[in-house]
């Protein structure tokens, strides 16, 4: 028998995956996507409105458990993958949840959607520091548009010079806090508006509109905000050019003689056997340090260092976001107010979005910029009541007459690229199936911290000048990885002997095999990356397809 | 799934609560004895909840501590949400928890016996309470009480984490967790967007 050999070889499901499998498939090639999970089922995979007394450690987990973070929890738990380890280097903190399941991610994502601009894209000629983007937001700007109308986005036209407005849907209302903090922005002179939420706040495209129960991050089980296996895959699936390989955990690319990609070999976690798949242009899409891990171990005699390598830049220049509290209170005028549905849509109505350095790059004591994540009010767990002195009946009256009213502001901040930062292969140590693991360097850069200072101050400004009090803030950022937003490794750019691939993701070594993840941007700005890695593959994707009507890629 | 109704979703998560009851170790005032469930057929109440970590003396004291904590008053208290059923389950699988519950235990009736000659239960309800107000409010802390107080803090974050995670609980607060909202919530007072002129609830 013949070997099959499909057209495309797609590594991975998530917003990368799941994109370049929809658009390739519905362009009428033969796709075979490798997922190393397994398929989740909502009703068990997702919290599926299960109460905390429906739970048996009350939604906190097994206490001798490990904690991997908000997402991966055990409402989640299963969903979530905990057999594929990784490795840091000395010095290095990572904390890294990762999700292998299909549609990766996106089952979980906070959702925050704003898209990247010129002032991402040229900030080195702005700032002096690394490198521009290969292309500008004029290039991108209508495949963020095509994104936002497959996916629906909540947000609202704002004209900030950061932020690039787009096509949305109408934003979530704001909430008492909102408006109180928003009155305290004006007065320190810093942006308050709804976020940009992939959150249907009206049907949308066959999708039904959010019912506001709050705990998207575990799960929608009616798919009221984008994931890959509700908006991506069934579109797939219904051409009929998909083959969706399910625990099928990429091992390296395959090539032959002339250092061409030729399929993929992976390990079937169920029978644990190591398989081929042949294909005329592979996609890797496995997310940043995982796409780079896949890519390191594809080491052949045409590629000693990893295919697709010859720069030495895949699993370099590493970026990753700083979260943490920058600021923590209580609203004093919602005191003793009846509770609200503040927890609706689980942290993404508002944000601050970057107000520094915008009318000249050097105007703070760091370049670039943050962006500030407010929320608060009633949520599902009184967790002020912890600071609370007392007990007995006051202390009841009291954490019902507080429920109302905390407030928290998030940081977002990139880190700049550093030769400090970056992932290798950990020369020792292997997974379960014999593949070596994921080695992370890393440490925050100064200027990063510096914007992490700054926040803290603006921040209690901020809620003084709400009438707020302030309580806190974080005593240190989140560990590196938390935010899940890595980029950087496989970076996209002109010249060959300094970028992995070029401006449409297609490697330079090996013109048959494309990135469709974060880790083709150069930086990780002070946005979320989803809504990107959504339109840098819309745009990835056609360029491969017309590489194949060009018969520069031969179809099956 | 896309489209499905919220009736079907409550039937199914239903049936995944029945299934995961069975492994469940028998509350008698959480979990699925409550009545979110809405349906009598699903009722598993057995007459005594049997801790698993704490002994019967043990178990009364952190029964007593936790409806002092959060007492029943005019809305239901930490009794009428089992919270120390909650509590003796979190410790019995949490040995680094273990030692600090028991010795705290330990501390705070050879501390009553120091302070009134008898072990705590024993005392009277004010006397109970006069032993632990030094314990409990930060302006009323005395010197050499320190394991004592740190064992109520830890006491007290395990009731409010039991309360609040409860149905009860939620309930208390009208967590808005309870129900499905049609669309997108809103300010009511978009008048005073400073909220500064709210009509004042009695507290």
């Amino acid at each position: 028998m013949a070997k099959q050999i499909y057209d495309v070889i797609v590594i991975g499901t998530g917003a990368g995956g799941g994109m370049a499998i929809k658009t390739l498939c519905e362009a009428g090639l033969k796709v075979c996507a490798l997922n190393a999970g397994r398929k989740l089922d909502p009703e068990k995979d997702f919290r599926f409105h299960r109460m905390p007394w429906d739970m048996k450690f009350r939604g906190l987990g097994d206490p001798k458990g490990e904690s991997f973070g908000y997402m991966d929890n055990e409402y989640t738990k299963a969903a979530w993958d905990h057999e594929i380890p990784f490795t840091v280097a000395p010095g290095t903190k990572w904390f890294w949840p990762r999700c292998s399941a299909v549609g990766g991610k996106t089952n979980f994502w906070g959702r925050s959607s704003a898209r990247f601009g010129d002032i991402d894209f040229k900030a080195a000629s702005l700032d002096g520091y690394d490198v521009d983007w290969p292309l500008t937001y004029a290039e991108i700007d209508p495949f963020y548009t095509r994104v936002e109308k497959m996916i629906g986005v909540a947000s609202s036209v704002q004209n900030r010079p950061s932020n690039p407005d787009g096509s949305y849907l109408p934003p979530f209302n704001f909430r008492c806090l909102d408006y109180i903090l928003e009155a305290g922005c004006r007065k320190v002179g810093v942006p308050y508006l709804p976020d940009r939420c992939a959150q249907l706040t009206q049907p949308h495209e066959g999708h039904p509109a959010c019912h506001y129960c709050g705990e998207c991050t575990t799960g929608c089980d009616v798919g009221a905000f984008f994931s890959s296996p509700y908006f991506l895959l069934p579109k797939a699936e219904a051409t009929k050019n998909l083959e969706l390989r399910t625990n099928a955990l990429a091992k390296n690319v395959l090539v032959d003689e002339n250092g061409k990609a030729t399929g993929v070999a992976y390990i079937d976690r169920k029978t644990k056997q190591e398989v081929e798949v042949y294909g005329r242009a592979v996609v890797v899409a496995a997310g940043c340090v995982e796409s780079s891990r896949i890519m390191l171990n594809s080491k052949s005699r045409r590629w000693p260092n990893g295919i697709a390598n010859s720069s030495g830049q895949l699993g370099r220049n590493l970026c990753d976001h700083l979260y943490g509290e920058s600021a923590r209170g209580y609203l004093p005028q919602l005191l003793g107010q009846p509770s609200f549905p503040d927890h609706v849509a689980d942290s993404t109505i508002a944000w601050m979005p970057r107000w520094q350095n915008l009318n000249n790059p050097h105007e703070e004591d760091f370049i670039r910029g943050y962006s500030i994540y407010p929320d608060g009010g009633c949520s599902e767990f009184p967790w002020f009541a912890r600071g609370l002195d007392g007990f007995g009946s006051s202390f009841k009256r009291e954490i019902k007459r507080r429920y109302p009213t905390p407030v928290n502001f998030g940081i977002q901040a990139p880190t700049l690229r550093s030769d400090k930062n970056f992932m290798d292969l950990d020369p020792e140590v292997k997974d379960p199936y014999g593949i070596p693991v994921a080695r992370m360097h890393f440490e925050w850069d100064e200027n990063t911290l510096k914007m992490w200072e700054h926040s803290k101050q603006i921040c209690a400004e901020v809620l003084k000048a709400a009438g707020g009090e302030l309580e806190g803030s974080g005593n240190a950022p989140e560990i590196p990885g938390w935010s899940l937003h890595e980029t950087g490794t496989c970076r996209m750019g002109n010249d060959p002997k300094n970028f992995v691939t070029n401006k449409f993701g297609q490697t330079h070594d090996v013109p048959n095999l494309y990135v469709c993840d974060a880790s083709v941007f150069l930086s990780c700005t002070d946005k979320t990356t989803t809504i990107s890695i959504l339109a840098f593959t819309l745009r990835t994707s056609e360029h491969m397809i017309e590489n194949f009507r060009r018969g520069d890629l031969k179809t099956a | 799934m896309a489209g499905q109704g919220v009736h079907r979703r409550e039937i199914l998560r239903i049936l995944g609560t029945a299934a995961a009851a069975a492994s469940f170790p028998g509350f008698s005032k959480w979990g699925f004895a409550c009545g979110h469930v809405g349906n009598a057929t699903l009722h598993i109440k057995p007459p005594e909840y049997r801790p698993q970590f704490f002994s019967p003396s043990e178990y009364a004291m952190i029964e007593r501590l936790s409806e002092i904590i959060i007492p029943s008053d005019q809305t239901p208290g930490a009794k009428e949400a089992g919270v120390a059923e909650f509590i003796d389950f979190m410790i019995a699988h949490d040995p680094e928890k273990q030692y600090p519950f028991r010795t705290g235990l330990v501390w705070l009736n050879s501390h009553s016996e120091r302070l009134h000659g008898k072990r705590f239960l024993e005392l009277t309800p004010a006397q109970q309470l006069s032993v632990l107000e030094p314990l409990g409010f930060k302006d009323k802390a005395r010197r050499g009480e320190e394991l004592g107080r740190k064992f109520f803090a830890s006491m007290r974050e395990y009731t409010v984490t039991g309360f609040y995670t409860s149905e009860i609980g939620f309930k208390e607060l009208g967590n808005p967790a309870l129900k499905f909202y049609s669309e997108s919530p809103e300010c009511p007072h978009k008048g005073d967007p400073e909220h500064l002129h709210l009509p004042q609830t009695k507290s």
